[in-house]
This record gives C-alpha cells, sequence and structure tokens, in this order.
C-alpha cells in the first residue's frame, strides 16, 4: 500500500523553489568553471559579469527593461502550454508586432495615446492572427502546431527583414532600420537615465490577469482541465476544441505587444533583427517559471540578469556573450526533471 | 529549359546530403518514440567540429570523425537526462540547440580568435566521384563523397530498422512501449540507442555542410534540422519517403537560389521558399490523413 503523502502548501512552495534555485546555483558554477577554461583574466571576467548589471542605476533600469518583452511573451506562452498546446514561433510574432507597431506609428504621427493604443491592437491582431491560424490548423486538420508555429515565425521574420529593408527603410541611416516613431509615441520613462518605462507597468499587469485568469476563472479552469486531460475535459461538457484556438491567439498577441513595447518603450525603430532570440528566451523564461504566472517575474529578471552579465563580460573582458547560453542550456537540461524534483520534493515515488 | 531542370536537380542533390542524414538521424528517434527537436543542434556541433577537426587533423576522415564523435556526446547528454532523469524531451532538446549554439561560438572565438566566418585557405576539399563520368549522367555522377554516403547509410538505416532485430526492437519502442517491457527488454536501452545514432547521422550531416562550403558560420545550420524533422513527418516515418520529402525540400532550396540569381526577385522572399513548401507540404499531408481517417471511421 502506497501511504497518502500529506504536504502542506507552504512546504511544497519552499521545496520546489529550493530545486529550481539549486539547478539555478549548478549553472553558475558551470559558467565559473567555463569563464576559468576560456578566459585569460577569469576574475576580472567573473566580477563583470555578475556586478555589471547593477554597476549603476543605468544599468540596473536597462537590464529590468529587458526582461519586459520577455515576461509578457513568457505569460501568452505559460498560457498555451497549460491548456497543451504548442507556440514556438515566437521569434517571428514578436518581430511582426514591432513592426506593425513602428508603421501604424509612422502613419499616424502625433496622435499621442490614442495612437499607441491603435498601435498596440493593431500589433496584438497580427501576431495574434498568425498563432490563431496555426491553432486552428490543428483543430482542424490535425496539424502539428509545433511545426506550423515554427515555420510561420521563419517566413515572417524574412517577410519583416524585406519590410524594414526596402520599403519602409530609413535611406539616411546606416543601419537598415525604420525612421524613427516620433517623440509623442514614447513610453514614459520611469527611471532616468535608463531606458526602463511604463511598458514594466503594463507587464506586470499581464501577469496578475494571466493569474487571475487562470485561477479565478471558469475559463481559465476549463483550459487546465483541456491542458491536464483532454479526455477527460471533453466527458466534463468542455468545448476542448476552443481550447485549441483562444490559448494560441492569447500567446501569439501577447508576443506581438511584447514586441510592440519593445518598440515604443526602447527601441523606438524596427532595426534589422533588434528581437532576435526574443521569442526563444520568453519560451525558456516561461519555462523556468513552470508556466505559472506568478513565477514568471523572477524568471524572467534572472534571464535579464544572465543576459546583461553576459554584456558587461564581454564588453569589459575577453569572454564572448555566448557564455549566457551555458547558463540557459544547463538550467535547461534539468529543469523539467522529473527526478530532481521529486528528490527537490523529498518524495521516494509520485 | 530542360537543361535547367537538369542544372536545379543536380545542385538540389548536393543540397539534399545534409539535409537526407538529419532526417535519416530523426527518423530513428522518431520511430524510437522521442521527439528530437535537437537535430539543429546536434548538425551545428558537427559542422563545427569537422571543420576545426579537419584543419588541426589536415585530414578529412579524422575531422569527420572528430565532427562525428562530438554531435554524438552531445546527444549522449541529451538521451541520459531526458531518460534517466525523466526530462521532457522538448525542453532537453531546446537547451541541446541553445548549447550547440552557444558553444560553437565561444570554441570558434576560443580556438580561432573569430566570432564569425571561419575559412581556411588551406583547408582540404571534399574529393569528389566519379567526375569523369559527370558529363554522361549528369544526375548520377561528380558529387562530394558525402552525397554518395547519405544515399548509402540511408540504405543502411533501412537494414538496421526493418532487417534486424536490434531495428524491430527499437520500433517495437515506439509502438508499445509495454510490450517490450513485457519481454525483460528495457525501452531506455533502444531509446539511447536511437538517441546516439541520430546524433551520428545529424553530426555526419552538419559535416557534410561545413566541408562542402569549406568554411563554419554561426548558425551554419540556419534551420535544416528543423526542416529534417518536417522531412520525417512528411515522409510518413518510411526512409523512401523521407528520401523523398528531402529531395523536395533540397530542390526548392536549389530554385531559390537559382531565382535569386536568375530574376530580381528580392533574396528575403526566395530564402521564405523552402519554409513555404514545408509549410504547405505538412498542411496538405494532414489534411489528406484527416480526411483519409475520417472516411474509414465513417466505414466503420
Amino acid at each position: 500500500m502506497r501511504k497518502i503523502e500529506r504536504f502542506s502548501v507552504l512546504e511544497y512552495f519552499v521545496r520546489s523553489l529550493f530545486g529550481i534555485l539549486a539547478i539555478v546555483l549548478l549553472s553558475v558554477i558551470m559558467l565559473i568553471a567555463a569563464i576559468f577554461l576560456l578566459s585569460d583574466q577569469p576574475l576580472t571576467s567573473i566580477a563583470s559579469f555578475f556586478a555589471g548589471p547593477f554597476s549603476s542605476l543605468y544599468a540596473i533600469g536597462n537590464m529590468i527593461d529587458h526582461a519586459v518583452p520577455l515576461a509578457i511573451g513568457a505569460v501568452g506562452i505559460a498560457l498555451a502550454m497549460r491548456s497543451g498546446n504548442m507556440n514556438i514561433g515566437g521569434e517571428g510574432q514578436v518581430y511582426a508586432g514591432a513592426l506593425v507597431t513602428t508603421i501604424v506609428a509612422l502613419a499616424l504621427p502625433g496622435w499621442g495615446l490614442t495612437g499607441i493604443l491603435v498601435a498596440l491592437a493593431a500589433s496584438m491582431l497580427v501576431s495574434g492572427s498568425v498563432a490563431t491560424l496555426s491553432g486552428w490548423l490543428r483543430e482542424r486538420w490535425n496539424v502539428s502546431d509545433l511545426i506550423t508555429t515554427f515555420l510561420l515565425s521563419n517566413i515572417i521574420i524574412l517577410v519583416v527583414d524585406y519590410m524594414v529593408a526596402y520599403p519602409f527603410v530609413d535611406p539616411q541611416t546606416n543601419l537598415i532600420s525604420t525612421r524613427f516613431v516620433d517623440p509623442s509615441y514614447h513610453l514614459l520613462i520611469i527611471l532616468p537615465p535608463s531606458q526602463l518605462n511604463i511598458a514594466l507597468c503594463i507587464a506586470l499587469v499581464c501577469v496578475l490577469v494571466a493569474h487571475l485568469f487562470l485561477y479565478r476563472s471558469r475559463t481559465g479552469f476549463e483550459l487546465r482541465m483541456v491542458g491536464d486531460n483532454e479526455e477527460f475535459a471533453r466527458y466534463a461538457g468542455v468545448d476542448h476544441r476552443l481550447y485549441r484556438i483562444l490559448p494560441m491567439t492569447l500567446s501569439g498577441a501577447l508576443y506581438g505587444l511584447g514586441g510592440a513595447l519593445a518598440i515604443l518603450g526602447t527601441y523606438h525603430a524596427t532595426i534589422k533583427g533588434f528581437s532576435a532570440g526574443m521569442g526563444w528566451n520568453a519560451l525558456l523564461v516561461a519555462l523556468i517559471a513552470r508556466f505559472k504566472p506568478a513565477a514568471i517575474i523572477p524568471a524572467a529578471l534572472f534571464f535579464a540578469y544572465i543576459d546583461a552579465g553576459a554584456r558587461s563580460a564581454m564588453f569589459y573582458s575577453d569572454v564572448t556573450y555566448e557564455i549566457a547560453y551555458i547558463v540557459q542550456a544547463v538550467i535547461f537540461f534539468l529543469i523539467s526533471s522529473s527526478i530532481l524534483q521529486r528528490i527537490a520534493l523529498g518524495r521516494r515515488r509520485v | 529549359m530542360i537543361h535547367t531542370l537538369t542544372n536545379l536537380s543536380v545542385s538540389a542533390v548536393t543540397i539534399m546530403a545534409p539535409l537526407l542524414l538529419a532526417a535519416t538521424g530523426g527518423l530513428f528517434t522518431e520511430l524510437s518514440g522521442m521527439l528530437n527537436i535537437a537535430l539543429e543542434g546536434l548538425m551545428l556541433v558537427g559542422a563545427f567540429a569537422s571543420i576545426a577537426g579537419v584543419y588541426f587533423t589536415d585530414s578529412i576522415l579524422l575531422g569527420l570523425l572528430i565532427g562525428v564523435v562530438s554531435s554524438m556526446l552531445l546527444s549522449m547528454i541529451l538521451a541520459s537526462v531526458t531518460l534517466y532523469l525523466k526530462a521532457n524531451v522538448f525542453i532537453t532538446g531546446l537547451a541541446a540547440n541553445l548549447f550547440a549554439s552557444g558553444i560553437t561560438v565561444i570554441l570558434s572565438f576560443h580556438l580561432f580568435g573569430n566570432r564569425g566566418v571561419i575559412t581556411f585557405d588551406t583547408l582540404k576539399e571534399l574529393p569528389d566521384l566519379f567526375t569523369g563520368f559527370a558529363q554522361q549522367m549528369p544526375l548520377i555522377a561528380g558529387y562530394h563523397v558525402l552525397t554518395y554516403l547519405s544515399v548509402v547509410l540511408l540504405v543502411a538505416a533501412w537494414v538496421l530498422l526493418y532487417r534486424t532485430r536490434f531495428g524491430v526492437r527499437l520500433r517495437g519502442v515506439g509502438f508499445h512501449e509495454q510490450a517490450l517491457a513485457s519481454l525483460g527488454l528495457s525501452p531506455h536501452r533502444y531509446r539511447f540507442a536511437a538517441c546516439v545514432l541520430s546524433g551520428l547521422y545529424a553530426g555526419l550531416g552538419g559535416a557534410a555542410l561545413s566541408l562542402h562550403l569549406g568554411s563554419f558560420v554561426p548558425n551554419i545550420t540556419a534551420g535544416r534540422g528543423w526542416i529534417a524533422l518536417v522531412a520525417v513527418f512528411l515522409g510518413q516515418r518510411r526512409p523512401i519517403g523521407i528520401l523523398l520529402a528531402s529531395f523536395i525540400f533540397a530542390f526548392a532550396e536549389a530554385f531559390s537560389n537559382y531565382a535569386q540569381g536568375a530574376w530580381s526577385v528580392p533574396s528575403d522572399f526566395l530564402l521564405a521558399i523552402p519554409y513555404a513548401i514545408s509549410l504547405f507540404a505538412i498542411i496538405f499531408y494532414s489534411v489528406f490523413e484527416t480526411r483519409k481517417k475520417r472516411i474509414e471511421y465513417r466505414k466503420d
């Protein structure tokens, strides 16, 4: 006979947090080992990696600013994953959202707040539609969403690259980039001199709303039910087909929003390839957070920290930016291991 | 017209080799019931390690060996973590891809002092075979050695999977895991073997890519591992289907290369052609399959 194991919520929380921290610690140890192997001045490299992101208010603000689109994209991924859907087309959806926002802002100069809202809505509409298409294809014809989101994303990236390089290019810069949007479209900076802006508040609202939606609404409950056990949900009378499409739409729209806010808050123009990596990184943030909206905030901040650390180490020392990938890869190798989770939770069997 | 078509087919066959090798690797894992999205990363490691190997050992054979062994090592890590630590294969696959794109750039910076393109003037070229016959048999003769090897290895994979006890058991794991376990065999062991085999094939695919080009560029695989995965699905998980699907993709890429030179269409659109063809192919295939199933369902 198996004993029924009792767990308090707090103990569960503390133990699973401990498990994740142990994995993170291991990845940091691997990073330090890699730096010692690769760098001629390992101590300088390590110092600039870990302390660099906190060296000034400017650095801290920019680090948090970089976490914003990741967090918003991760919220969408969490919704898609919790319902058993897969959207790995974030790269294209972020990039498309960014371009659409830029185009709207350039087309409607001086519209101010209304213009910002129109631009954000347009980007969410476009990116959301792309993801919806993948969801619909899976619902209707059982086409793997894993593959369609990926392929669509690659096509979109190339189309956006073309748009940025030809029809919308700004001939006056050396970069391949669109024109800059006018200052009435810039989001309010909340921590000058850094680029941190009110998009941060939008990200926090997204996390909060997603949390309430998942755990406090009927739709959210049904969404989780479909993700946990689709057969069961069908017998319970849940319209499981809706949950093949709705979460995809939401995840696409949120990716689009992330790209749009990066434009209005930080970059102010679509530069060719500026968002490369954002889509994947948001997916990875959602994975560290184990698809729980509340955990997305620390996960996104951690991710932005590693990113900023690698940039600072590259700038002040002799290692390349790609050492950040080592940390990320180690985490992702171990984060989903159910054996390690079991050890962390102190259970012999599950 | 005929001449252009022949030329396109010839370059398609060359382009096909890395894709076919990676897709055959994906076939092993797919049949054993693992979704292997790490093909991209395995190819990338194979591409880098083989070109670095050729540079340092000055021998094509040793270079290939180094490339294949490196990518097999990564596939072993992937398999161990996925199977013995019971991790999600999709997530560990992403990890392997991330690791591959990081480690190749780090090592290229560390060994060659360059994060971008590495080209060596002194690098040995892959030997072409049957060049003398290339005029008489334009579609069959005159390719480099790895192109022939890719087809030979596809046949080898077919023999291994369908004509040996090992292969039957490997497919058995994917078909019905408990059945195999009830015979006292370890499903994990066969999945592990499938994963290492996919590392071997994908690594060779990566090597075919970089050694043919004679240089290494970060992200040289540019989505080919993913396309290989699509080819496995599209080829209905059968060797002959995979060959066909790989050729279609390679032909699309050859066409986009040709069109880039011949017409003044923006290159971005042409680069999208292989992805678009993959997309339409997978959609048509799924529509066809779903309809067939629905009709069968109605008959019952």
